[in-house]
């Protein structure tokens, strides 16, 4: 009275083939060019023994252009929901060696089907992209499933993170998928992401380039900004994800998992008075300023290499996950363009959505001045920094380092954008414009009945800037909490993020803001 | 004040500890349970910025351009230094801040193109390396 043994047969054959994907022959090639599969890429980012298939035995649904004789383990799609540090998420891996990873009705549904039960269950998704493109046998149904996974990834935008690792071809309307995902992780060797390569640019604009410069990672991190971080292989790509993961809620519901200390320390570190130089035309490497805030130095850094004169990242601070955003005086002056400003906006609200306190270091003498930043709009797009600041409702803390001039304080979250507390370095100059400028203005008739106009000029800045050069005038209006030693930043930013961790902000109901895209 | 017992070689002894400090998280190592690469952890940045090439610059290989208009406060080396990538090779005054320009490559200053107290355009060639 026992199950039929053939029955059992057939299950473990069927699970074979599908195990076995495009066969054992276009895996050997793939091993030798040193890339892995879709299973093994899964494996690696999940615990061992966690994962939980989901569509195994799925084959695609095309009955034309002989492909009815043809079989595709899964649909050339791997999904499923496994373990990261203890916590599920769940993942689709595309199977390159199936079809050349096509996306076909079957293959689309998937990932959908996928994409829904994690928005429903509330976990993270994350999505290894190495396809080929649509698969041209199914005509319009490849191009209405790529539609639906697009619709499902506006869906999950904002209730859960979306990961996207892009380690194959992604080319065309699939680089859209990834591109509506919160982060996207690139390999340095083997992917492509564009929309127009090479050749179709070539034919329809007589415009010479080259993979290199439009789809390779290092385009896409250091000019087109699609791209948040680059991996030098794929095994340092899922190093990059758990990293990332690891600070990061499951869902907007969630608190990220912050490991807050039992007892916060106010040891002052020197270090951080040595980091101000005495010149405040010396810049301040900002980066090694956080390297002393965060805990152990230990700094992810999103989109390192795409408008360097901004920084924004993950930490901990204390044991409190935070975001940093912080002006890099060292690169451009600190000041704000275009690129910077889409930069920290889009940062600033992935955190707002995932309850991760935001920590904004200021040292920015404006919005960089030019024609091309005119033309180019940064207007619209500086606007963008303020309305992500002011429309988030998460604890906001701001340290004014040095120069805090005219809008560009206001776009890096001042009081007055909703920060819940200010702290100033006595270094810190809060003022609508930098002296020179000012007194041109001021002292106009003054300067200009002179006897020596230049001379005038400077004694009447040496004058504003005593006065104004410092937080004593912004704290005398009450419009910072503290003057504090920089050495102390740390741990008073600690207990700053500890005291207003409980906070609660409730906004008029509306569908939703009208950010300046 | 903490009690503990330690065994050495099976005798064992009582002593009592006093915390005199909470040590501080930044000396400690991270708890983190997989290694992993410097390239996803930063380590403190020690080495100088390079400022990134601004997009149109039309300038060819071995030009050091300057990232940002601005004035020129000093070119820091002179034709037939030898230069390493990473050494600074002039300062640009912009915004009211230095910002310094480094070598991208080692070569040798071939020709110095712009001079302290000028005004330069983003992208303009400040010298060239060979």
């Amino acid at each position: 009275m026992s199950i039929d043994p053939a029955l059992l047969e057939r299950l473990e054959n069927a699970r074979n083939t599908a195990e076995a994907g495009g066969g054992e022959a276009r895996i050997a090639k793939r091993h030798e060019k040193g890339l892995l599969t879709a299973r093994e890429r899964l494996a690696r980012l999940f615990e061992p023994g966690t994962f939980m298939e989901f569509g195994k035995h799925a084959q695609h649904a095309c009955h034309q252009f002989g492909m009815e004789k043809k079989s595709m383990p899964g649909d050339g799609v791997v999904t499923g929901v496994g373990y990261i540090d203890g916590r599920p998420v769940a993942a689709f891996s595309q199977d390159f060696t199936v079809g050349g990873g096509a996306l076909g009705r079957i293959h689309a549904k998937k990932i959908c089907d996928l994409m829904e039960y994690a928005g429903q269950a509330g976990m993270p998704v994350f999505g290894i992209n190495d396809s080929g493109g649509a698969r041209i046998q199914e005509g319009e149904e490849s191009l209405s499933g790529y539609g639906q996974v697009f619709f499902k990834n506006v869906l999950l935008s904002g209730v859960v993170p979306q990961i996207s690792l892009i380690a194959g071809p992604c080319a065309g309307g699939a680089a859209y998928s990834p591109a509506l995902t919160d982060f996207l992780i690139m390999t340095r060797s083997n992917a492509q992401m564009f929309i127009c390569g090479p050749e179709v640019i070539k034919a329809s604009t007589g415009q010479v380039t080259t993979m290199e410069e439009i789809g390779s990672a290092d385009a896409h991190a250091a000019i087109s900004g699609n791209v948040h971080f680059v991996a030098e292989d794929e095994d340092h790509a899922i190093e990059i994800a758990h990293k990332l993961l690891s600070f990061l809620p499951s869902n907007n519901v969630s608190d990220p998992p912050h490991k807050p200390m039992e007892n916060l320390v106010f040891n002052p570190d020197p270090v951080m008075n040595e980091l101000v130089p005495a010149d405040p035309r010396e810049p301040i490497d900002v980066k090694r300023v956080i390297a002393q805030l965060v805990d152990h130095g230990d700094f992810l850094e999103v989109q390192e290499h795409f408008a360097p004169n901004i920084v924004v990242g993950l930490c901990r601070i204390q044991g409190l996950v935070t975001g940093i955003v912080a002006n890099q005086p060292a690169i451009k002056a600190g000041t704000l363009d275009i690129d910077a400003s889409d930069k920290a906006a889009r940062f600033i609200r992935f955190c707002n959505i995932f309850n991760i306190p935001l920590l904004t270091l200021v040292d920015v003498p404006g919005f960089l001045p030019g024609v091309a930043q005119e033309r180019g709009g940064i207007i619209r797009h500086g606007a963008k920094m303020l309305f992500a600041y002011a429309a988030s409702t998460v604890p906001k803390i701001t340290v004014i380092m040095r120069k805090a001039y005219g809008g560009a304080y206001l776009a890096m979250c001042s009081a007055d954008m909703g920060a819940d507390m200010v702290f100033a370095w006595p270094t810190a100059e809060i003022a609508v414009m930098g002296a020179d400028g000012a007194v041109k203005i001021l002292y106009k008739r003054e300067i200009a009945a002179a006897e020596d106009p230049a001379q005038a000029s400077a004694e009447y800045a040496k004058e504003y800037r005593d006065k104004f050069a410092s937080p004593y005038q912004a704290a005398a209006k009450a419009m910072i909490t503290d003057v504090i030693e920089p050495s102390q930043t740390r741990g008073i930013v600690s207990m700053a993020l500890r005291n207003t961790l409980s906070k609660r902000e409730t906004r008029p109901p509306k569908k939703h803001g009208n950010i300046p895209l | 004040m903490k009690q503990l017992r330690i065994t050495v070689d099976g005798k064992s002894y009582d002593v009592s500890v006093e915390v005199l400090e909470e040590s501080n998280p930044a000396d400690t190592a991270p708890a983190a349970p997989a290694p992993v690469r410097s390239a996803v952890v930063r380590a403190p940045v020690a080495a100088p910025i390079a400022a990134p090439k601004p997009a149109a610059s039309a300038a060819g290989p071995g030009t050091v351009v300057s990232p940002l208009a601005g004035k020129v406060v000093s070119i820091d080396v002179a034709v037939g230094d030898a230069v390493n990538a990473g050494d600074r090779v002039a300062t640009i005054e912009a915004m009211k801040m230095n910002t310094f320009i480094y070598a991208e490559s080692d070569g040798t200053v071939a020709e110095v193109t712009a001079e302290p107290g000028q005004m330069v355009d983003e992208g303009a060639a400040l010298l060239k390396l060979s």
